[in-house]
């Protein structure tokens, strides 16, 4: 796994990917702190969820070669012909990828020391939004990672991660335009529970987004069991990835 | 018979992979039922069990005095508090960001006696004749409001009321500067005051070109007071259920029918809260006949302004701003031994002969004090100086037979909502009111919980740092320097590397 994780993770320096992903994340999370010193008020929390709506183009760049480039290359044929665990792989290359948002994390870090040495505020909501961020980072990229176990190209993984991620994003919003569609369509059925159904379809659609679950940790709310949620989505979709390189091991064989 | 082995094989092969695939896609969705089936009942079992609160000063959670509040009410009461509005989904940077988890947090301690709902009367517009059948309180102009309802009594909460926020600085800029969160304070003492009812009765004399008392008033609810107001007219009579009469911040003086029926007020015992500062609205007022009223009560208001002229009790170098002095005979009445005055008139003992009033200096100045006289142009007026001396601030003025009493003070630092909105509900001069208040009305004070107000996060940076060119400079070294810097590096790394 180790191997797997260095290889990954010093590929992304090797290629512009890396640079390019920092850069980009370097630029949007300047411009954010930028904004909130130029009014002399800086909220760390604020700044780190705004960022999490760059998840949707930052994790397909990062994501989107794992895989899929090994795959188009055919050196993905190592992983099946040599006795490692292809589990070990799954995990090595969604840590290598995890590292690199550590990495990027760092300007946020120096934002936070900036904001210190300014006199600013640290507080406990800045902490609780910090973990989030962390913990959705594991789950989107465990989701790019198994976007780019379906394909052999890196742009239909980057689209496909894309969606998935945007998806996850606008949950609440789905939620509910499927609510209200549930009881327009059972209203014209004349089916009298319309609306207990259509608020059942908008709780349970709304009950899976990660954005909702985890709102109150920047008030200083911390919740164990939606941290768990995060963290179990992600391992879903690292074991999703798994099982499409073992079904592809024994095809093969 | 090679055909023979080689379907054989083809065979084994088949089922082989049927099986694999079966185990694929069965352990797929076995581990998606368990990851789902997991996160729900974690979700719904321990979920409320498994939050914590590590606010700053527990925002999310209520604190000890209302738990305790709580366990007092029967098991079978039941409080409602209602939004008139649809749950929002986010309430970040929201008026309900501090009020919403902490309703929740009512609801997870108090054992089903408080339940939140958000009726939308939009959507069900029964619930405005439901929670007010008579329409006092035209609900439908507060669909922002929460509603407490108990035993069909009802009190409206808007947001606003769960804050403080710097009154001086919205009438600068129209802003709000929010000071302190109050939403714990605002609800805990509404459910004690609609479960227990209020103990006594206040009325402000309002009409004498005095500004808001809003701060004022939501402390004495919170002291299980109910608050009314008596404007000035012709008509003009002090109720008789009236336990304490308030004169705050006026800037005119008294008319003569509010003398002649205030002077009845304390000869039959009234307890009276008064208090004046001197100010440029107040200036040319010599408030004669309120004077007239305090003299019988051997109390004067002097029509001058106090210095202090003691460097160690002046605040932020001003002479008009300064630390007072509580004398000894009040020292338990808070827990610190000076308290905060602004341009203080002098509240000078007099002594009347015809007068059974004993006057207790309850505030003073440093013996270094000094009072001059200000006219209309705001320019001290010539040998109007008195120096070198200790001036009251604050006196209480009670006579005995009557069990009349008076506290006058010389300064709005107690009562006004500008300075209030400033430095919080929990501030040492707020206590010290409370304490004059429980003083005047010890006997009738019932049911009174001591709820403190919490601090709101504030994310300022220091104003030198907040400039215009640091700003740039963050600007410059964040969104360039590094950006472009890491551009510059992938530039290079893809010319070096495009050949490999």
């Amino acid at each position: 796994m180790t191997a797997f994780f260095k290889r990954e993770f010093l590929s992304y320096f090797r290629s512009p990917v890396g640079y390019v992903a920092i850069a980009l994340f370097s630029f949007l999370s300047g411009f954010i702190f930028y904004s909130q010193f130029a009014s002399g008020s800086v909220d760390i929390a604020s700044e780190v969820i705004s960022l999490r709506s760059f998840f949707v183009i930052i994790v397909p760049i990062i994501t989107m070669g794992l895989l899929s480039e090994d795959k188009k290359r055919g050196t993905d044929i190592l992983y099946y012909t040599t006795p490692v665990s292809l589990f070990n792989v799954v995990i090595g290359k969604a840590l290598a990828a995890f590292a690199l948002y550590a990495v990027m994390f760092v300007n946020v870090i120096i934002h936070i020391i900036v904001t210190l040495i300014c006199g600013g505020k640290f507080g406990v909501g800045s902490v609780g939004a910090v973990i989030v961020f962390f913990f959705m980072a594991f789950m989107f990229i465990s989701i790019g990672l198994f976007a780019s176990a379906i394909t052999d190209n890196q742009i239909i993984s980057a689209i496909v991660a894309f969606i998935f991620i945007l998806i996850s994003q606008l949950l609440s919003t789905i939620a509910q335009y499927v609510g209200t569609a549930v009881i327009s369509i059972l209203g014209i059925m004349k089916i009298k529970s319309a609306e207990t159904v259509g608020r059942a379809f908008n709780s349970a659609i709304s009950w899976l987004d990660p954005f909702e679950k985890t709102k109150d940790f920047r008030l200083g709310l911390f919740s164990v069991s939606a941290l768990f949620f995060l963290f179990s989505i992600g391992l879903l979709f690292l074991y999703f990835t798994f099982r499409i390189l073992e079904k592809k091991r024994w095809s093969q064989a | 018979m090679d055909k023979t082995i080689n379907s054989e094989n083809k065979k084994h092969q088949d089922i082989r992979s049927l099986k694999l695939k079966q185990y694929s896609i069965g352990s797929v969705i076995l581990l998606v039922c368990i990851v789902l089936v997991v996160n729900f009942l974690l979700d719904r079992i321990f979920g409320k069990a498994l939050t914590f609160d590590f606010s700053d000063y527990n925002q999310n959670s209520i604190s000890k005095e209302t738990e305790d509040y709580l366990d007092s009410l029967p098991a079978d009461t039941k409080i409602r508090v209602i939004g008139l509005f649809d749950r929002p989904d986010n309430v970040s940077g929201t008026p309900y960001q501090y009020i919403l988890p902490l309703l929740d947090d009512y609801v997870r301690k108090s054992d089903g006696k408080v339940s939140v709902e958000f009726i939308n009367p939009l959507t069900h517009p029964t619930i405005i004749s439901e929670l007010d059948p008579s329409n006092a309180h035209d609900l439908s102009s507060h669909t922002d409001s929460l509603v407490v309802e108990y035993n069909g009594k009802i009190k409206v909460i808007s947001p606003i009321d769960c804050y403080s926020f710097n009154v001086e600085y919205f009438y600068q800029t129209g802003d709000y500067l929010v000071t302190g969160n109050n939403t714990e304070y605002v609800f805990t003492n509404t459910m004690n005051t609609l479960t227990q009812g209020f103990s006594c009765k206040a009325y402000f004399v309002t009409g004498l070109k005095e500004d808001g008392s809003v701060y004022l008033k939501q402390i004495l609810e919170s002291m299980s007071f109910d608050c009314g107001e008596i404007p000035v007219s012709d008509n003009f009579a002090v109720p008789e259920d009236c336990d304490l009469l308030i004169l705050n911040g006026p800037n005119s003086d008294i008319p003569e029918k509010v003398y002649v029926a205030l002077t009845e007020y304390v000869k039959n015992g009234g307890k009276l809260l008064v208090s004046i500062n001197f100010s440029m609205k107040n200036v040319s007022d010599g408030f004669e006949r309120l004077n007239k009223l305090l003299n019988q009560m051997n109390v004067n208001i002097d029509p001058a302004l106090i210095s202090e002229n003691n460097p160690g009790y002046q605040l932020n170098g001003y002479s008009q701003d300064s630390a007072v002095i509580i004398t000894d005979a009040f020292k338990d009445f808070s827990n610190i031994s000076l308290l905060h005055s602004t341009n203080a008139r002098s509240v000078r003992a007099i002594s009347n002969p015809e007068s059974a009033y004993k006057i207790y200096p309850v505030l003073v100045t440093s013996p270094n004090a000094s009072t001059y006289d200000i006219d209309k142009t705001g320019n001290a007026i010539e040998n109007s100086l008195v120096e070198n001396k200790q001036f009251n601030v604050a006196v209480l003025t009670e006579n005995e037979e009557t069990g009349s009493a008076a506290y006058i003070f010389g300064t709005l630092n107690f009562t006004s909502d500008e300075y209030i909105s400033s430095y919080g509900l929990n501030d040492s001069n707020v206590d010290f009111l409370k304490s004059c208040v429980r003083d005047l009305t010890s006997s009738k004070q019932l049911n009174v919980l001591n709820i403190a107000t919490k601090n709101v996060d504030d994310f300022s940076i220091k104003t030198a740092h907040a400039t215009s060119s640091s700003a740039t400079a963050v600007l410059v070294a964040f969104m360039i320097v590094v950006p472009v810097a890491f551009v510059a590096l992938a530039v290079i790394v893809y010319t070096k590397r495009k050949n490999l």
